[in-house]
């Protein structure tokens, strides 16, 4: 049991039983954390707490609610700050999710610095939300994306990023962790080798922050983004990273109240990043949520549940190998706790409709990933994640099933 | 619980998944229908050759899951021959009984309809077994309004 090697220092039982979902579904199997985590009770509590006892908007009334309101949402961008090392609390933008995040960059960082025959350079292992923002600014501006390719193991290919970067590339953005192979791409070089040539860099942070070690204090990127219902807090909620010099280069996408210092009705003066992007009401409730989920992961050591979530994963990788029609997609040296596979002779829907009838939730498709798995020549995987709340009884569960899918789709 | 999902995949799906009609790649002859599935990746091609309004070859290449896969070789062998209006009433037919607003009763392919039956007990399959159904409904529809 993998568990007792964690015991003393990751009580999984206990973490487990944080989680009501499994209290009202005990026979769920959730292996698809890499789409949503599932949500602590403190996090459900603190969104229903707002709303039965603080609700008021923010910003805009001086009566103690919706200073209250205020104060709370503020909060967050410090929790936000400490959970991945950032400096400065008005570096942190709050957004709708990571794909929002990425197109305000694209929208109202690079596009207007971006020039018939520029470049922008992405990796072949990104989410559509890490592409297809930046296909549609390089067609509008005549300028052209370019692709980091991806190895037969599932790693990019490093020894040709250097090959990319010159005067023309404009913008790197990459995954941290990719969402289907779960290759953990080393970030650390490709920032250093964008910053030698002066060029910006956007890091897709939706599979890490809240599962992996962040630091923005060692980690040098000029961008970071990911979801707040990713990492145990609520759905609609994500974050932009900004570095000093950047955010005052990023302009509003998006117009409205709440953004504004002051307007005529021939022109508007914006606030200053990040409530330039912040125009509307916000969902207030979901970003105090989303710190509530920052302080149930500040409880735990992110390395030693980074560790236990890969182990898990390791195993199940291992007991997969050991099924004769079974296939792994990737095979990365530096992977965390996503693996994607596939069953001769069945496709990823039947298994997982399969899987789904024994209680066992995994994704299957092409992951938002398409042009991934078209040049790998694979239509669709199997995915599945892990996370804290798994245990060696999911793997148990997921591969005895796997182990009677054959008898069930041949006898 | 096996027994439930034995329902969804009955012989004639398993022997269409298998050995699908006219499954093969009708490039240059006649229109393509695309049939995909943006959120779950299946992906097929429907070849169609229409003479005189009527459907005089139909041929279809592609990947899906089982149903998928089925439903279009069904598609392909029910529609094969048929006029215009004939193949839009079966298609509407087919789209009517997985809505279940068309009764058993009325099938007019009762053999092949009634093997998606199971489909009604898995609502998460309706867009499987319906994709390339209502990629044909869409294109014979606007051919009755183009004549």
């Amino acid at each position: 049991m993998l568990e007792f090697c964690y015991e003393m220092a990751l009580p999984i039982e206990s973490i487990k039983s944080q989680f009501p979902i499994f209290s009202h579904r005990p026979e769920l199997v959730y292996l698809d954390s890499a789409a949503t985590s599932q949500k602590p009770q403190s996090v459900c509590k603190a969104i229903s707490d707002f709303y039965e006892r603080d609700n008021a908007n923010i910003h805009r009334g001086l009566y103690e609610l919706s200073a209250k309101a205020t104060q709370q949402y503020e909060e967050v961008r410090r929790k936000v700050c400490s959970l991945i090392g950032a400096a400065d609390p008005m570096s942190i933008a709050f957004t709708k999710g990571t794909t929002e995040s990425i197109n305000i960059v694209a929208q109202g960082f690079l596009k207007k610095n971006l020039q018939k025959g520029d470049t922008v350079l992405i990796s072949a292992m990104e989410h559509h939300a890490n592409l297809i923002p930046w296909q549609q600014i390089c067609a509008q501006r005549e300028a052209s994306l370019q692709i980091i390719p991806v190895n037969d193991k599932g790693e990019l290919s490093l020894e040709k990023f250097e090959d990319f970067l010159d005067h023309r590339t404009k913008m790197v953005a990459i995954a941290h962790i990719s969402n289907v192979l779960g290759t953990i791409n080393p970030i650390e070089d490709i920032i250093s080798m964008a910053h030698k040539r002066n060029i910006p860099i956007l890091i897709d942070a939706a599979q890490s922050v809240g599962h992996y070690p962040v630091d923005m204090k060692k980690l040098d990127a000029d961008f970071l983004v990911f979801s707040g219902h990713k990492m145990f807090g609520p759905l609609g909620t994500g974050v932009l990273y900004c570095k000093g010099e950047f955010a005052r280069q990023v302009d509003p996408y998006n117009y409205g109240g709440g953004s504004i210092r002051n307007v005529e009705f021939a022109h508007t003066e914006f606030l200053d990043y990040p409530y330039n992007l912040e125009a509307g009401t916000p969902n207030i409730a979901g970003i105090i949520g989303l710190g509530t989920a920052i302080d149930f992961i500040q409880q735990l050591d992110l390395i030693v549940t980074a560790d236990y979530a890969r182990d898990l994963c390791i195993l199940f990788k291992e007991r997969l190998r050991l099924l004769s029609n079974i296939k792994l997609v990737g095979d990365p040296k530096n992977f965390g706790s996503i693996v994607s596979f596939y069953v001769e002779n069945i496709h990823a829907h039947d298994v997982a409709g399969f899987l789904a009838n024994e209680n066992i939730a995994v994704r299957a498709g092409h992951h938002c990933a398409q042009p991934l798995l078209d040049s790998m020549r694979i239509p669709a995987t199997v995915r599945a994640s892990f996370s804290i709340y798994n245990t060696s009884d999911d793997v148990d569960k997921a591969i005895a099933a796997l182990g009677a899918l054959n008898k069930f789709w041949y006898e | 619980m096996n027994s439930d999902l034995k329902k969804l995949y009955p012989e004639i799906i398993k022997a269409h998944n298998d050995v699908p009609f006219h499954f093969e790649k009708r490039i240059g002859e006649g229109e393509v229908i695309k049939a995909y599935n943006p959120i779950c990746g299946d992906r097929f091609e429907l070849y169609i050759t229409v003479d005189q309004h009527k459907i005089s070859q139909l041929h279809f290449h592609g990947f899906g899951c089982a149903i998928s896969k089925a439903a279009t070789s069904i598609l392909t062998k029910s529609l094969e021959g048929k006029t215009i209006e004939e193949a839009l009433s079966v298609c509407n037919n087919f789209l009517g009984f997985i809505n279940k607003e068309v009764h058993v009763d009325q099938l007019i392919l009762p053999d092949d309809f009634l093997a998606f039956s199971g489909v009604h007990d898995f609502p998460e399959r309706y867009d499987c077994a319906t994709l390339a159904w209502k990629e044909m409904k869409k294109f014979l529809e606007s051919m009755i309004a183009e004549r």
